[in-house]
């Protein structure tokens, strides 16, 4: 019991750790796949083009986005505090990384994962022999 | 016999803050996963003196997609956010929020409906309304008596 009082105790010296992180929010997104590959398409908004992070590492796409400054003023009712955007994407095999492309408009970002040559479906002919 | 009842009354306690921590831990989660509890679109409401000025998240939609209209006290948005599954593909995930809206907002003074601007940068629909003459802020002199 004591142990979990002393913990108590020090929750408000430990919760501080929280305001060094800029908290962020996962936005929503749809994931679509075809033949030719995969796309991703988010809603990121109040993400402008410079603010937006869209990143691949290895097997790891990484989407980044930080909102502007809020207008000056006082915020009387807020359903959402406008809050970064971050999510991460583990990337299946066989994505060609070079040809990975996105826009962004009106606030959706839209990312193309096409598929390496290599790897797409191939129909094979038959012939009559 | 007090001092017993000062220890269950701590262990309370101490439950009380562990109940709070968790509650705390679900809307994170929920915070988290971008979870918006049923309201499209999103909205932050700023004071700025002798502006109100409402913030809109309407990702996906143009000008021409969306309708705003003001009465005295409230402020209707509304708008329609084409369809965008891609034809051809299969689909994996989807959390994206419905696409027809309705929204009034309650204001909390009356507004000046000539004085009304509207626009739309990055998926934020941005409307500033000049509060009434009535709702403005006015300083007083004071005059020494």
């Amino acid at each position: 019991m004591n142990a979990t009082n002393e913990a108590l105790a020090t929750e408000g010296a430990r919760t501080a750790e929280h305001v060094a992180v800029r908290p962020a929010i996962a936005p929503p997104v749809d994931v679509y796949e075809n033949a030719d590959g995969l796309l991703v398409i988010a809603d990121l908004p109040g993400v402008a083009e410079q603010d937006l992070d869209v990143r691949i590492d290895k097997d790891h796409l990484l989407i980044e986005g930080r909102v502007g400054a809020p207008p000056e003023g006082t915020l009387l009712a807020a359903d959402v505090r406008a809050l970064d955007f971050r999510r991460e994407f583990l990337v299946p095999r066989g994505i060609d990384a070079q040809k990975i492309t996105a826009t962004l408009t009106h606030g959706v970002l839209r990312v193309t994962l096409p598929r390496s040559a290599s790897l797409k479906p191939r129909k094979i002919e038959v012939r009559a022999a | 016999m007090l001092t017993r009842w000062n220890e269950w009354d701590h262990g309370l306690r101490a439950l009380e803050v562990l109940r709070r921590r968790m509650d705390r831990v679900w809307s994170e989660v929920a915070e988290e996963r971008g979870a918006a509890p049923g309201v499209w679109p999103r909205v932050r409401l700023y004071d700025t003196g002798e502006t109100l000025l409402v913030q809109a998240e309407v990702p996906g939609l143009a000008e021409k997609d969306l309708r705003v209209t003001l009465d005295e006290e409230s402020l209707t948005i509304a708008g329609e956010r084409k369809e965008e599954a891609p034809a051809g593909w299969s689909v994996h995930r989807q959390e994206r929020a419905p696409l027809r809206f309705t929204r009034t907002l309650a204001l909390p003074c009356k507004v000046d409906r000539d004085k009304v601007t509207a626009t739309t940068r990055a998926g934020v629909l941005t409307i500033t309304l000049s509060k009434s003459r009535d709702a403005q802020p006015r300083s007083i002199t004071v005059i020494a008596a």
